[in-house]
This record gives structure tokens, sequence and C-alpha cells, in this order.
């Protein structure tokens, strides 16, 4: 009986200060380790689509509120700044909107005037051959020096934007993205200066 | 036996992968390119010698019925530790390494030692016991690694060192090229201590 009690004590000590000195560690290196995943899978998104900066738009991120979703929950943005001798000359940060198999991330890049600086797409799960082809410069490139008009459409509906041929939904979805994105640009305009 | 003689063990005489034989899945798996090797190696040394010294110090409160359930949760917590670690400032090598960081628990080396060293002796040999071997781990990871990429690709520590006119053997850099390093390895290793 001693012998039992005795085993449960130690296996429970143990796994308490495993627990604590872990949770400790995993506050610790938070941090960092957003820092990391931002700086690798991140940045080159956001260096495609921003201009010549001469900041770290990942050391400088903001992240913002954009009033509430259907939950109520806060609705999280996170912003990505560039600036130019300590200027701010443009933003970057996520959209998403749905292709034709799922959704469609894509890092945004708007100068202050509300033009767009480029696109470019992060992750998605279009058809390969097909819907995949949204990532080629050849789109992507189309959307640069566009703001919210009429023009940023694909051009069956009267827009400037090539949709990419046999993938046109896939085309529309990376298109209603950055609509989406350009939508709360004076929003977030507002808060970051 | 002397705290330095503990150490050098690990070193040539017990080595673990070539001598032991042990830890194969990491040896085998992440040795494509010498870096790997050496990362895999670092992380698994210093949750050898973690462990070893935890173990060590509860070796009297450790019941004996319950001590592979104590020396697996030391070794998990140092394991979780090393990872976030790496993911917070080694963030390209933690992605190579990727599922390997967190097998290193179920690596026979570690549970090894813990068990056949650790829980029979003091800190300090313990500690040495987990440098020797784990430095012992480190080197042959390396070294193994250091031969796949050079004959595989024509590089060491990502440096171009074959010159141009180089055909890198690719097969060595895939599963069949880890077996084959290895066993010439080994072949040679028991052929210089045949010797002797």
């Amino acid at each position: 009986m001693r012998d039992l009690v005795k085993m449960v004590v130690v296996l429970t000590v143990i796994c308490a200060a495993s627990g604590f000195v872990l949770s400790y560690v995993n506050e610790a290196t938070k941090a960092p380790r957003e820092y990391q995943l931002l700086k690798y899978v991140r940045e080159p998104s956001i260096k495609a689509v921003l201009p010549n900066y001469t900041n770290d738009p990942i050391k400088d991120r903001i992240t913002i509120t954009l009033g509430k979703n259907d939950k109520g929950e806060p609705i999280e943005k996170t912003i990505f700044p560039a600036k130019d001798n300590g200027k701010l000359v443009a933003i970057a940060y996520a959209s998403d909107a749905t292709g034709y198999h799922g959704p469609i991330d894509v890092m945004i890049g708007i100068n202050l005037d509300g033009k767009l600086t480029g696109i470019s797409i992060m992750t998605h799960t279009e058809t390969p051959g097909l819907g995949a082809r949204v990532v080629e410069p050849v789109f992507t490139k189309q959307f640069s020096g566009l703001t919210l008009s009429g023009e940023l459409n694909v051009t069956a509906q009267g827009g400037k934007i090539n949709a990419v041929s046999g993938a046109t939904i896939s085309s529309k979805g990376v298109v209603a993205a950055v609509r989406n994105a350009l939508e709360v640009f004076p929003q977030i305009k507002k808060e970051v200066s | 036996m002397s705290v330095a003689k503990v150490f050098t063990r690990g070193l040539w005489q017990e080595i673990p992968p070539f001598r032991l034989v042990l830890g194969l899945c990491p040896t085998l798996a992440v040795t494509t390119a010498a870096k790997n090797g050496l990362g895999m190696g670092l992380a698994t040394t210093f949750v050898l010698v973690c462990s070893n010294v935890i173990v060590s110090l509860l070796r009297k409160a450790i019941p004996g019925k319950v001590r592979i359930a104590a020396f697996i949760v030391v070794i998990a917590s140092f394991v979780v530790i090393v990872e976030l670690v790496m993911q917070a400032y080694f963030y390209p090598l933690y992605k190579i390494l990727g599922i390997f960081i967190p097998l290193i628990v179920v690596n026979c080396i570690i549970l090894g030692r813990a068990e056949a060293f650790a829980s029979k002796n003091t800190i300090v040999p313990s500690a040495a016991d987990g440098l020797g071997m784990g430095l012992g781990f480190t080197l042959s990871l390396t070294f193994l690694g250091g031969v796949r990429e050079i004959f595989g690709n024509g590089t060491f520590f990502g440096h171009a060192i074959m010159g141009e006119a180089f055909q890198p053997f690719s097969i060595l850099l895939k599963a069949p090229g880890a077996f084959i390093c290895l066993g010439v390895i080994l072949g040679v290793m028991n052929l210089i201590s045949a010797k002797k």
C-alpha cells in the first residue's frame, strides 16, 4: 500500500513539474516563434507585394480589430507596414475568398492612395494545371496599380483582369479576395496612420 | 570507472549508431546533409545530458515499478523544450528535421542511457555519459551526413567542394544510400577494431 501511494505521488509530482516547466518555456518562446513563422512563411509573399522598403515589416507588424464576426468575436487582422526611411509608404495584409476547391489565401500590398502594389497567392487548393495557374505572375501582375473600381473584375464582367483560361471560378476567387481586402482598406488606413 | 573514461567511451568504443547500433531511425532519415546531422545530433545531445542529470538526481526517489514512465516524462519534457526553442530560433532547421524532433522521445539511446547508466550513477558521471554519448551520436550523424552530402550532392555544409566535372551519386541522398553508407562505415570500423 505504501508503495502504491509513493508511486502515485512521485509520478504526479514529476508530471506536474514537467507541465509547469513546459508552460513556462511555451510562454517564453511564444513571441520569437510567431516571428519566425511569419518570417519564413509570410515574408516571401510580403516581399513580393510591397514596393521598396527599408524596415522589417514583420517586426513592425500591427494587429488591429475590425468589427465583429457573426459569433460576436472580434475579427483581428495583422498589418505589415512598409516604411521607407521611417515614412509609411504601403501596407500589406492577408485576405481570402473561396475558389473552386476551397479557400484561396492572398497577400495584398496597397499603397496609401488605395492602389494595389501587388498581390501574391499564399495557399490554395485549386486544380493543378488549371486553377492553380492563378499563382503565376502573368495573372497576379495584372492587379498592380488597380483600385477598388469596376476595373478590378474579370474581363467577362467588364473589368481589366484576364481570367486564367479554363479557371474562371479560381480567377474570380482571387478577385473577390482582393476586393474584400480593399473594402476594409479605409478602415485599416485610419488605424495605422 | 573514471569520469573521463565514461565520457570518451561514447566517442569510439560505444559510439551509439555504429557500435551500439541504437537510434538508427534519425541516423538514417535525417542525414542527407552534414548540417542536418549536426542539428539533430546537438538536439539529441541536449536531451540526453539533461535527462541523464535529472534521472540521476531522482534515481532514489523514483520507485522501481514506475521508473520507465518517469524517465519518459522527463525525456519528453526536454524534447518539447528543444522543439519549442528550435522553432523559435532555428526555424529552417526545424522545418527540415520535422517529425524527427518529437521522435527524439523514442530514441533508444536516451532511454537506454537513463536506464542503463543514469539510474545507477551520481550526477557527474551521468552528465559525462550523456555528453559523451551525445557527442558520439552528433559526430556519427555529421560524418554520415557529410559523406552522403559530399558524394550525393557535391557539397559540404552547403559549400560546393567537388568541382564542376563531378557527377553526384544522387542515390546516396535517398533511403538506400543511407543504408549503404551506414553499412560501409560499420564495416570499416570493424576492420579497424579487428586489426588492433
